[in-house]
């Protein structure tokens, strides 16, 4: 007769393939796992309070560092609630850009999730892969904006500086060539069979737990709900261009997986039509004041960010820093459910589950 | 099978692309002129109008002005002005927000020293630091 001791496993903080600063302790019972718990704070920066004391456009930057995978999403969204509150108009053309930073942006967030999440499975290569174009889009969003990451791209009522001459151009090629090392990428890594018998029919959970849970973006679109805040509250100049919003059914971490890129697809799709669209000329800044002092009252705005539903509340007392912001971040939203989804499974579908939610930690932790 | 021969020739294609690294450090890594490196500053056309300590988000710059030595004119010169590298962030509203374009990005962006003191860069470092400046500093 085997005896199995109940033994508790410290995963993390420092871990690769917790992407950051996550710890994850897990009591285990030989190969199962019988109860996990997250344990999180570590990338803790308090930007909610901090935002507390500085100026509209200095948050801007601390924005940056939250989802730090897809920072013009997140500059976009207090950008836009203080639009909301003040009642700017944004010029056509800082519209453009804005969207077309953001496209971009998810197209490159969405390559560091492919290609990690692979590389958590164990496979090397897709990885180098994936950051290779990732590359592209990371040199042209340097050119417009001059950083490499952390954009602070945006300004509360347009953007910061106008495309560089050729820019546009470089966009449009790259669309063509995206779509080609995407079919790669599925010839690579989607039809391989050793890993789709790893990854199809774990992390699975139904939609009503995916609801309660409040989980969005591709991880409540694996379930079959159809919900994607470009298509359902339309924001920006969303609503001019032709995009679908792929769905899957069965919830586990296949689905995940295949939903990112397809959303990659979806994305070029809508850089192309707005680089065919984009206006010749035009302001990048609409008429804002120099101190930017949002209207007393409050606001709550929401977009889609690569990992889900994004939103900033703004409360103002009418001075020019806010009086209370909070940011809804889809990533501490989504890790919710892990301790669920990893109840009962085997250990060696830990990092397999966890890299199918595809957080960042400085978001979960904020 | 096939999946895993369908990688395979992917990765067999890939074999014969040219390569998309850099030699870096052994040679420059190629920058945009818009990028934000370490800023350079200009003493002579600074007005001591504070706005760029004021507008900073870590609070990492700290300057001091003096009278101008010549009695016949108006306004101050700069005195002292240290950015602090340890909390700089190099978000560029310094550079916005100057009215004489007297602080502005370079594509220099190496900052690793022995000690943390070292980060603390005075005026005269900062005069000093004036290769790769960059070209267009206002949209």
């Amino acid at each position: 007769m085997i005896r199995t001791e109940e033994m508790i496993l410290n995963v993390g903080p420092q871990h690769p393939s917790t992407h950051g600063v996550f710890r994850l302790v897990v009591k285990i019972d030989g190969e199962v796992i019988t109860e996990a718990k997250p344990v999180i704070g570590y990338l803790h920066r308090g930007t909610e309070k901090l935002a507390e004391d500085l100026q509209y456009t200095q948050i801007i930057p601390y924005t940056d560092r939250m989802d730090y995978l897809s920072s013009m999403t997140n500059n976009y969204v207090i950008c836009h609630a203080v639009e909301t509150m003040m009642g700017i108009e944004v010029p056509e053309r800082a519209d453009f850009l804005r969207v077309i930073a953001m496209e971009l942006n998810r197209v490159a967030s969405h390559l560091v999730a492919w290609g990690t999440y692979i590389l958590d499975l164990g496979a090397t290569s897709p990885f180098i892969y994936a950051f290779r174009d990732r590359e592209m889009i990371i040199n042209m969003l340097n050119e417009l904006s001059g950083a490499r990451l952390t954009f602070n791209y945006m300004r509360v009522g347009g953007v910061k500086w106008d495309a560089p001459e050729g820019w546009i151009e470089k966009v449009r090629d790259f669309v063509p060539y995206m779509r080609e090392q995407l079919q790669g990428y599925h010839n690579l890594v989607s039809g391989n069979e050793i890993f789709l018998d790893r990854v199809k029919g774990i992390g699975t959970y139904t939609r009503e737990d995916a609801i309660n849970y409040s989980l969005s973006g591709p991880n409540l679109r694996c379930t079959g709900v159809k919900w994607d805040l470009r298509k359902n509250e339309p924001y920006s100049i969303y609503n001019r261009f032709d995009f679908d919003v792929p769905v899957a059914e069965s919830g586990d971490a296949f689905a995940r997986y295949h939903l990112r890129l397809s959303e990659i697809e979806e994305s070029l799709k809508i850089l192309e039509q707005a680089v065919e669209q984009f206006p010749a000329e035009g302001q990048i800044l609409a008429k804002v004041p120099k101190i930017i002092k949002a209207p007393k009252g409050e606001a709550y705005v929401r977009i889609e960010s690569p990992r889900g539903e994004i939103g900033c509340y703004i409360a103002s007392d009418g001075k020019k820093e806010p009086y209370r912001l909070k940011f809804r971040r889809p990533s501490f939203y989504n890790l919710q459910i892990l301790p669920k989804l990893l109840k009962g499974e085997n250990i060696a579908n830990m990092i397999a589950i966890l890299g199918a939610i595809d957080i960042v930690l400085g978001e979960v932790d904020g | 099978m096939l999946g895993l021969a369908k990688g395979l020739k992917y990765t067999l294609k890939n074999l014969t692309r040219e390569k998309v690294t850099y030699d870096y450090p052994n040679k420059p890594l190629p920058l945009p002129d818009r990028f934000r490196g370490i800023q350079k500053f200009y003493p002579e056309k600074c007005i001591v109008c504070n706005q760029c300590a004021q507008i900073c988000p870590t609070d990492c710059i700290n300057l001091t002005g003096k009278k101008h030595p010549d009695p016949a004119k108006k306004g101050k010169i700069i005195d002292t002005y240290d950015i602090n590298f340890e909390i700089c962030i190099l978000c560029d509203l310094c550079t916005e927000v100057c009215p004489t374009e007297a602080i502005i990005m370079t594509n220099n962006f190496e900052l690793a020293e022995y000690s943390r003191d070292m980060l603390f860069k005075n005026l005269e470092w900062l005069d000093e630091n004036d290769e790769n400046i960059r070209q267009v500093n206002k949209a």
